[in-house]
């Protein structure tokens, strides 16, 4: 909410109205002045003083206080009809008043302005409240939501099972087209698998555990597994490092295996039919770089910001199949462990995306 | 044991869900004589003590016992080959039953070709095991291992093995077809000799592979499970 700042001098056209009150105040003063002590006088001045300065504020309340200060003097105190002051003491009277308003003025301010600030910050301590009301219910939101898709996952899990037996049983019979039902439960399958380790990763509860692992045998591993992939062909290339010295690093097998696999899969799927995916191995610094190039369609540059965002779907990805968190789980895994995922254009045309994991030295062994 | 002439006979399914058991029936029932269902643990046990199947599929989710408990009291009196039921994610509880005895797992939801593919290998295996290991020359591919001359020839050409890699070699060929876990093969090795951390196994079996296998990064032979261990196919 935005708040315009009060100008000191907002309050003039109301100066007008207040400046009619002393001209009012005075008349009825100088009607009745015979029957009034001047202490009387000064206490009605002093009211007009409060009564501007209460609505208008601090300027109208100094101008008031001046200006009845003139008034009384001209019309109330003798001589009248002029500025000047015979009693010694009407002086005293004058200057008593005068501070009196000025000070009763600032007073006011004050008073008003601590009123302001305490009601601002109740307020702001009731939307405080609110945001923290908020943010208790959004955890308790995130929290049902996670033990949700764990258990939605696992439930999912028993009749997926009965049904890709069911219908592998049936196509054994000779239904040829059973073949869909069991792809498209291993789809499903592979969607809870990606929703239930993503919701893991946001709890941070996804176990990490690096170890001295080879990475033939991660690169072997991940071949395997893309080998297994329903409805993706395994057409990838490895190339190793001339020398025939064992690459070893400190990573988590398990968890860097989901990232390769994801990044060897996406670009199985995004290059063309037939066409070659590329999977080197080099050793760059301390880091073992797992190298996947494809002749894909490459990612435009107005989609490199959201990359690896969760869900987010590019252009050319949305008639293709998958959940939008292949990317994303490649690239948290690989941070969990000290590693990245990192993108660039290939030249030529397609991706390269590298999984970088820690390097080791290898031990020399007996 | 039965000979490997009469191949067929009874296999013990275990799962609390009806339709599990049921697809597991169908897979494996061309296989076998007779395909046993129990959907308890104790109907398990039960089952297996008097019926004394080839070979045990087993369901971890059992509604009176864990499946462990199952393969642990089987244990006590027979090897028949077990073969576990996992969901992913769960390689703690995959180690921890290959190490209480369990022969191999297969993963929820699994493809019945794979599972009848598993289950033969481990009737094949557990039927063969009669003959001692050292005795045997062992064929895989085109590989001939002999392990009582302690010479190994790919293609005819001798290979040359370090004595680690050789008692790691060992210990693949006396559990072929069985999943053993990183400890289970580290203690095989290691066990009376001390010797290297570990986590130098993972680094033994890449530089045997690239002396056994035609191409280390598709190996035939000396397959990863990931986060489990390693398992030997002499069929590769």
């Amino acid at each position: 909410m935005v708040e315009r700042r009060r100008s000191p001098w907002d309050p003039l056209p109301g100066l007008g109205l207040w400046l009619f009150a002393s001209f009012a105040c005075t008349l009825a003063l100088w009607l009745l002045r015979d029957r009034l002590h001047q202490a009387h006088l000064a206490l009605a001045y002093l009211l007009v003083v409060l009564g501007g300065s209460a609505r208008e504020g601090r300027v109208v309340g100094l101008v008031m206080a001046v200006v009845c200060f003139l008034l009384f003097n001209f019309f109330l105190l003798q001589p009248l009809y002029s500025w000047t002051i015979e009693d010694p003491l009407d002086w005293w009277i004058l200057v008593a008043f005068l501070i009196t308003g000025t000070v009763a003025a600032q007073l006011l301010h004050r008073a008003q302005r601590a009123a302001a600030l305490a009601e601002e910050r109740a307020v702001e301590i009731q939307r405080l409240a609110r945001e923290a009301e908020h943010v208790a219910a959004l955890k308790e939101a995130d929290r049902l939501k996670d033990a949700l898709l764990a258990t939605v996952s696992h439930d999912l899990r028993t009749p997926l099972t009965s049904i890709r037996a069911t219908a592998a049983e049936i196509r054994e019979d000779g239904h040829a087209s059973a073949a869909i039902i069991e792809e498209e439960a291993e789809r499903l399958n592979r969607l809870v698998t990606d929703l239930l380790d993503f919701s893991r990763i946001r709890a941070g509860a996804l176990p990490v555990e690096a170890q001295l692992n080879t990475a033939d045998d991660l690169i072997g591993a991940a071949l395997d597994r893309v080998k297994g992939l329903v409805g993706v062909e395994e057409r990838v290339d490895v190339r190793l490092p001339a020398e025939a010295t064992l690459m070893v690093g400190r990573f988590d097998f398990v968890q860097s295996l989901r990232a390769l696999v994801n990044l060897l899969e996406n670009a199985l799927v995004y290059s063309r039919p037939g066409s070659r995916v590329e999977l080197e191995l080099e050793l760059d610094g301390d880091e073992l770089v797992f190298a996947v190039r494809d002749r894909g369609p490459g990612v435009p540059e107005k989609e490199l910001s959201r990359l690896f965002e969760p869900f987010h779907r590019g252009e050319d990805a949305r008639s293709k199949p998958g959940t939008g968190l292949g990317l994303a789980i490649a690239q948290e895994v690989a941070r969990a462990q000290g590693g990245s995922v990192v993108y660039r254009p290939r030249s030529g045309g397609g991706s390269v995306f590298e999984l970088r994991l820690p390097a080791a030295e290898a031990p020399g062994l007996s | 044991m039965r000979s490997l002439a009469s191949m067929p006979g009874i296999a013990l399914v275990v799962d609390d869900e009806p339709h599990i058991r049921r697809a597991l029936r169908n897979s494996l029932a061309p296989d076998f004589d007779r395909v046993l269902e129990a959907g308890t643990a104790s109907e398990a046990v039960d089952l297996a003590a008097a019926q004394r199947p080839d070979v045990i599929v087993l369901d971890l989710a059992l509604p009176d016992r864990p499946g462990q408990w199952v393969c642990a009291e089987i244990r006590k009196w027979s090897t028949v080959p077990i073969i576990v039921l996992s969901a992913q994610h769960a390689e703690t509880e995959k180690i921890r039953l290959l190490d209480e005895g369990a022969d191999d797992y297969v993963t929820k939801p699994f493809s019945p070709q794979e599972l009848r593919a598993r289950v033969r290998a481990h009737l094949r295996r557990a039927r063969l095991s009669e003959r001692p290991v050292d005795e045997a020359v062992v064929t895989a591919g085109d590989l001939a291992i002999d392990l009582a001359a302690r010479t190994v020839r790919r293609g005819g050409e001798s290979v040359h093995l370090t004595p680690t890699e050789w008692d790691l070699l060992r210990a693949f060929l006396r559990d072929a077809g069985k999943t053993l876990t990183h400890q289970q093969l580290f203690r095989a090795v290691w066990a009376t000799s001390g010797g290297d951390p570990q986590q130098y196994l993972r680094v033994y079996v890449a530089n045997l592979r690239r002396k056994l296998e035609p191409d280390a990064v598709r190996p035939r032979l000396i397959i990863t499970e990931p986060g489990v261990g390693y398992r030997f196919e002499t069929d590769g």
